[in-house]
């Protein structure tokens, strides 16, 4: 059923209209991307340079972009790709997929003392920081942001952010990272040894620190020290560090950022998003809308009918079929009356779930139409 | 092949959303009716897995649930204080140690000391001996993070072994390591779904787990939809346009579900069990016990 919705009633054609960031949350697996990727798509069409940073797409999503494995560059996407989609216009649509670990790489060389940076590049503490040290993927997703933003060259930027399990821990993400660079408990664990000036591989020791050397007993004293001497490493960079943190969190707050929340009609996951929501609220940062993916939609009464009037094992068939469709369409209203009383009053946009997965232009341009409200869900039938 | 039941150690792992928690819990169910002493282990999880047995939750303590069933909900704070506690032996000692601001600032950043003291406490309970000298558990069911998460975790001792200075902690993630990658004692348990997505993460997965010397025994191929209509039927609707879109997304989900399975078994060459599509408004016990039912028929057929 189409119904044509004048733009200003629909949450994120306002939100295109007055957003030049729109970050995409939500836990793994609920389709952030797809999402994340319309909603660039949607605003090129409208004309407006716009560039969707992804972190993990699907392959054949990621194909469809013209996105190769190879990460971090900007690629614009082919006039005749979109023609073939039928995306009106020559829509400025540019995608990038975040590597991660080139983006700390890169970051490090830029504000890191310069007899430094191959000290702590190398460190296999370092290493875990930008590979696995929970809430570093979602911290420099945001620093890119912050890159692109500052360049000025897209007149909207979606970014798409980490799957991660906890969609939380993106928010909690700059404050763990400053957390790591702060070093006073650097030194506090070799005070005793800078204070003696045995500032040596062979003569460390904890000196009368018992706290550390108690510690050390279930660590090794080893993988302290270690980990000690990279903090000093580093400890040049805290304040630039700190600095850099405190923008990013001003660009997420800013007037011109809106929050996209994504999520699947389930039960599950719902007391995650409602804190998630009231998270964002504290810290002033604004919801476009609330996008449940992959709506089931149930038969009408006349398929009913029609399937009665079929020979009977087909009739059996279709009637087992449109039993299950119903099931799960009733399970998803549900979850959606639910979702949609802990979330007032942000608005709530439903996208059906399609019978394949949305892995090209096409999919993603006809997802847009239901994100803004020219194709919409009504009664939740099929 | 023995039976997945034989082993000591089941690592269900797998993307989120797959099903992994309604497995675990299937296997919850199969492990104490063969006969098996199984300890379900969810690493600080959401109790998902107790939710859908139906009980309550199990907490951070081993508890017998029934007969042949102890549950755990290992959590980083207690499993670090028993892992400090083994060490230092004095809580006196643990408490001023432990709250030590700075002391907390390490704990958080030394790699993944959090999970490896998890992923510890969890194998220890498979080395537990009873006064006569058997074994506490036969076998523990370890519910795993999801997919990225999974890799980093299971591979967190060989990761370790390498960089971390021998030592105490050495010879623990030695240990842990050489527990993990024994094919005879450990089986990981691959859960996906018949959507492209969660297949080729589930390649991705198996094989990056067999880089790092782990061993995917299983694949577990959940909301799997067995074909109904024929060619025939199709031409039968024709003409009837609702109907036949009925019809052939039915089709299109059951050919998904073949082509998952086929490229699965293809490519991993390890046996593929299926798990039909439920459609309840929510899962619960009997969704779990008519899973496990499946699950323990698709096992008998693998011996």
């Amino acid at each position: 059923m189409t119904t044509a919705a004048p733009r200003a009633a629909n949450p994120l054609g306002r939100a295109l209209t007055k957003n030049d960031v729109l970050v995409c949350v939500g836990g793994g697996g609920v389709g952030k991307t797809t999402i994340a990727a319309a909603l660039a798509l949607r605003s090129a069409a409208e004309g407006k340079r716009s560039l969707v940073c992804t972190i993990d797409p699907a392959r054949r999503l990621a194909n469809s972009l013209g996105l190769s494995q190879l990460g971090n560059a900007e690629t614009r996407i082919g006039p005749q790709n979109l023609e073939q989609a039928g995306v009106p216009g020559d829509a400025p649509l540019f995608a990038m997929m975040l590597d991660t670990k080139r983006t700390w790489d890169e970051f490090i060389e830029r504000y890191a003392p310069a007899d430094k940076r191959e000290q702590i590049l190398g460190n296999r503490f370092y290493q875990s920081l930008a590979s696995r040290l929970a809430g570093s993927q979602e911290y420099i997703a945001m620093e890119k942001l912050w890159q692109l933003k500052s360049r000025q060259q897209y007149e909207l930027i979606v970014l798409d952010t980490p799957p991660t399990a906890h969609a939380l821990d993106f928010l909690d993400a700059p404050n763990r990272v400053l957390d790591f660079f702060d070093n006073d408990a650097a030194r506090w664990l070799l005070r005793p040894a800078l204070a003696a000036g045995r500032w040596g591989l062979q003569v460390f020791s904890f000196g009368g620190n018992y706290v550390a050397k108690t510690l050390s007993k279930l660590t090794g004293a080893d993988t302290l020290r270690e980990l000690a001497e990279f903090m000093l490493a580093i400890s040049g960079m805290n304040e630039s560090f700190r600095e850099r943190a405190t923008q990013v969190r001003d660009l997420l707050a800013a007037e011109r950022t809106s929050f996209v929340l994504v999520t699947t009609p389930r039960l599950e996951g719902i007391d995650e998003l409602s804190q998630l929501q009231r998270v964002l609220q504290q810290n002033h940062m604004s919801i476009a809308a609330l996008v449940v993916n992959r709506v089931q939609l149930a038969p009408l009464p006349s398929d009913w009918e029609a399937a009665a009037q079929e020979p009977r094992p087909l009739r059996a068939k279709l009637e087992a079929t449109l039993e299950e469709r119903r099931l799960g369409a009733e399970r998803d209203s549900q979850a959606i009356s639910r979702i949609r009383g802990l979330c007032e009053p942000t608005p709530l946009i439903q996208v059906p779930a399609f019978s394949t997965d949305i892995h090209d232009l096409k999919g993603l341009w006809r997802t847009a139409e239901f994100l803004f409200a020219e194709n919409r869900l009504e009664g939740g039938q099929w | 092949m023995k039976s997945l039941l034989d082993k000591r150690l089941l690592i269900v792992t797998g993307k989120g959303g797959t099903g992994k928690s309604v497995i675990t819990a299937a296997l919850a169910l199969l492990g104490p009716r063969e006969g098996k002493r199984t300890l379900v282990c969810e690493i600080n999880g959401d109790e998902r897995v107790t939710q859908l047995l139906g009980i309550s939750p199990a907490g951070p303590e081993i508890s017998q649930r029934a007969e042949n069933l102890w549950t755990v909900n290992v959590q980083p704070q207690a499993a670090m204080r028993e892992y400090a506690l083994m060490r230092l032996h004095l809580e006196s000692i643990y408490k001023a140690v432990f709250e030590n601001r700075f002391v907390r600032y390490f704990l958080r950043f030394i790699p993944s000391l959090q999970e490896l003291v998890m992923l510890g406490k969890a194998l220890y309970h498979l080395e537990e001996k009873l006064p006569d000298g058997s074994g506490r558990f036969d076998l523990l069911v370890l519910d795993a993070p999801a997919t990225g998460h999974a890799i980093s975790f299971l591979s967190l001792p060989a990761v370790l072994s390498e960089t971390v200075p021998p030592g105490a902690m050495h010879r623990e993630v030695e240990k842990m390591r050489a527990l993990l990658e024994d094919e005879a004692i450990t089986a990981v348990a691959l859960v996906t779904l018949p959507e492209e997505m969660p297949v080729n993460e589930t390649l991705d997965l198996a094989a990056a787990l067999v880089q790092r010397q782990l061993h995917p025994q299983v694949v577990v191929l959940n909301a799997f939809t067995a074909p109904r209509f024929a060619e025939a039927d199709l031409a039968e609707l024709r003409g009837k346009p609702r109907l036949l879109a009925i019809a052939e997304e039915h089709r299109l989900l059951a050919r998904s579900s073949e082509e998952a399975r086929a490229t699965l078994a293809g490519t991993l060459r390890l046996p593929v069990l299926t798990i039909d599509r439920l459609y309840p408004p929510r899962f619960g016990r009997e969704q779990v016990e008519r899973i496990a039912s499946q699950l323990g028929e698709e096992l008998k057929a693998l011996r």
